[in-house]
């Protein structure tokens, strides 16, 4: 590869991403609006200014739809397996259910903004949170917005090792390290420490949004205390064994949060009155006027049981998981070279599918068992199993332009060239000041594909490159560049489409994503600094 | 009827440039197949019309359409 490292190539690459930034936050502009624009500028700066011919530019648009393609399909069954819910009423059911469980209400928004989404993301991930969560914080009368927002901030600490621990594998793969070796354990536990960081600051911040230092002051040691479980377990499961490292943290924060809600701190009725995330209206205004199906809340939670069965079942269990994963479906590409050599490898097999072990198998299972399920208690209204399926489609529609435009963007960026110019220049130009920056790098990996293990894959051979080259510690640069990854599925634009989407407040992007950078750059920043005082100086 | 004004929605015409795109993804795994530089081009043509649809429709064809 000989494509000029300068500060023109620099910013030609940095382009898109500062024009899909403007357009989302200064402009106010939807993600569906956006992305194309990003796209396009991406393909004018892969033509003339990195070389790239019209069979690679197609070729990365082709693997960037597949790759949307998969995201979809979670999306899709995602929103149907809400569609379920909503039609059986069984989220006015959680919601009340859920009250009466955890009268505290700080309590009852960190129990279904962030315990439920690290439950969801330990089995889950690929923004399965996001789009389950916001709508039942929507149920117990978090106003859009902040119930979008919420998941983000609550699903992020659990994207390296949450999925059963996909994103990690990717590090580990990418950055070549041996599974148990003593560089495995080391970086598995730098970035963990990282994570568990992120995941008390985002604690703190759910019980700020809610009702300022009031809220802090009373959540504190209910945040403490899931902090300790979650980021704390992590740590010491990610020396036994990575896979499990988060869901069984995720699991045991679930039951000990509703063993909280009976402790003398919070079993009174609690609520900050005057709460800027609250819709009053909404929230006491529902259950009067409209009428609950008989269904008791373990009913109601059906589908989400059985989405954790099956997931459990189908990834955990060896010979299950190895016969349904035999079937696999994917595409040829050619290699294909920019003007500067920039090889793109051909490849048999791009990302291939395997749709029975794949996260949206189980929602779909999940949500036409629930269906069925409610459809026989009577909860289905006639011409219901229609309209969930009619409203699950025209729901996932724009939002499915915008992934496929954000998508083909950053695998653009990647065949051309663009993104290791990008994190080239940056590692060239700052030297050891480049460890503050590493957790940044993790983090725009995710913004720019909307996944930590894409990001890790992109960037975790560069980072350990870098951190070579710099002769500063491996280990802690790679925890810092996953912990910013994990951080970065906060502000990535196609996860904040799910939550947007299924909350109906789509074209909200930039506002979300303008209330989130508040938190995440901030955390981000001292991560790096933390990182440069321990190792870079 | 239904269908005649929810292809004339936002939603609607999302819908087909989604469709759009679907064929353009064809066309150019066709062509990659087949070594046919003018399947690619052609593929890729489509994606960039269908992929700006909404941003045209939303921040160029309304605005003017509002400011008649």
């Amino acid at each position: 590869m000989n494509i000029p490292i300068n500060l023109f190539m620099w910013i030609m690459a940095f382009l898109p991403i500062i024009v899909l930034l403007f357009l989302l936050i200064k402009c106010g502009w939807g993600a569906t609006e956006a992305a194309p624009v990003g796209l396009l500028i991406t393909i004018i700066t892969g033509i003339f200014f990195y070389k790239a011919d019209i069979v690679l530019i197609a070729a990365e648009s082709a693997k960037g739809i597949w790759n949307a393609l998969i995201i979809l399909l979670i999306v899709w069954t995602a929103i149907l397996m809400y569609q379920v819910g909503d039609e059986a009423k069984a989220f006015l059911v959680i919601r009340n259910g859920m009250r009466k469980l955890l009268p505290n209400e700080l309590l009852l928004v960190l129990a279904m903004g962030w315990v439920f989404e690290s439950f969801l993301q330990g089995i889950t991930g690929f923004g399965v949170p996001v789009a389950v969560g916001a709508p039942l914080l929507i149920g117990i009368g978090v106003t859009p917005l902040w119930a979008v927002i919420f998941p983000l901030f609550g699903q992020a600490w659990g994207n390296t090792f949450g999925t059963l621990g996909a994103a990690w594998d990717s590090l580990a793969m990418s950055a070549n390290l041996a599974v148990g070796s003593p560089e495995y354990l080391k970086t598995a536990l730098w970035t963990a420490a990282f994570i568990w960081f992120w995941n008390i600051i985002a604690g703190f911040a759910f019980c700020w949004f809610y009702g300022k230092g009031k809220a802090v002051k009373k959540g504190f040691p209910a945040v403490l205390i899931l902090s300790v479980i979650q980021g704390g377990g992590e740590l010491l499961l990610s020396q036994v064994n990575t896979t499990i490292s988060c869901f069984v943290p995720a699991c045991i924060s679930l039951i000990v949060i509703l063993a909280l809600g009976r402790t003398k701190l919070y079993r009174e009725e609690w609520r900050v009155d005057d709460s800027p995330i609250m819709n009053r209206s909404f929230a006491g205004g529902d259950s009067t006027t409209e009428k609950l199906p008989d269904m008791n809340l373990v009913q109601a939670f059906v589908p989400y049981f059985l989405l954790s069965a099956i997931t459990l079942i189908v990834l955990v269990v060896k010979p299950i998981n190895t016969l349904l994963g035999q079937i696999s479906l994917g595409f040829s590409f050619p290699e294909t070279v920019t003007g500067y050599g920039y090889v793109n490898d051909a490849v048999e097999k791009f990302s291939p599918l395997t749709p029975f072990t794949h996260a949206s198998m189980f929602l779909f299972v999940s949500a036409v068992i629930g269906l069925i399920y409610y459809k026989k208690n009577g909860w289905i209204r006639e011409g219901g199993v229609k309209r969930v399926f009619v409203k699950s489609i025209a729901m996932t529609m724009p939002s499915g332009i915008a992934v496929i435009g954000l998508v083909i963007m950053s695998k653009i960026m990647d065949g051309t060239g663009q993104t290791v110019v990008l994190a080239n220049g940056i590692a060239d130009v700052l030297g050891n000041i480049y460890v503050i920056l590493a957790p940044f790098v993790g983090l725009l990996g995710t913004f720019m594909t909307g996944s930590n293990m894409s990001s890790n894959i992109l960037f975790g051979g560069f980072q350990m490159t870098t951190a070579n080259l710099l002769n500063v510690n491996p280990a802690a640069i790679l925890g810092a560049q996953s912990a910013g990854g994990a951080i970065g599925s906060a502000v990535s634009p196609s996860k904040i489409i799910l939550g947007t989407t299924t909350a109906n407040i789509l074209g909200s992007e930039g506002e979300v994503l303008k209330r989130i950078i508040a938190v995440t750059v901030p955390a981000t920043i001292i991560i790096g600094l933390i990182l440069f005082v321990m190792v870079g100086i | 009827m239904e269908n005649k004004s929810f292809f004339r929605t936002k939603e609607g015409g999302l819908t087909i440039a989604f469709l759009v795109i679907m064929i353009a993804f064809a066309i150019i795994i066709a062509g990659l197949g087949a070594g046919s530089e003018a399947a690619c081009m052609a593929g890729f043509v489509l994606i960039v019309v269908a992929m700006l649809y909404s941003p045209v429709k939303v921040q160029i064809y309304d605005r003017i359409r509002k400011n008649k």
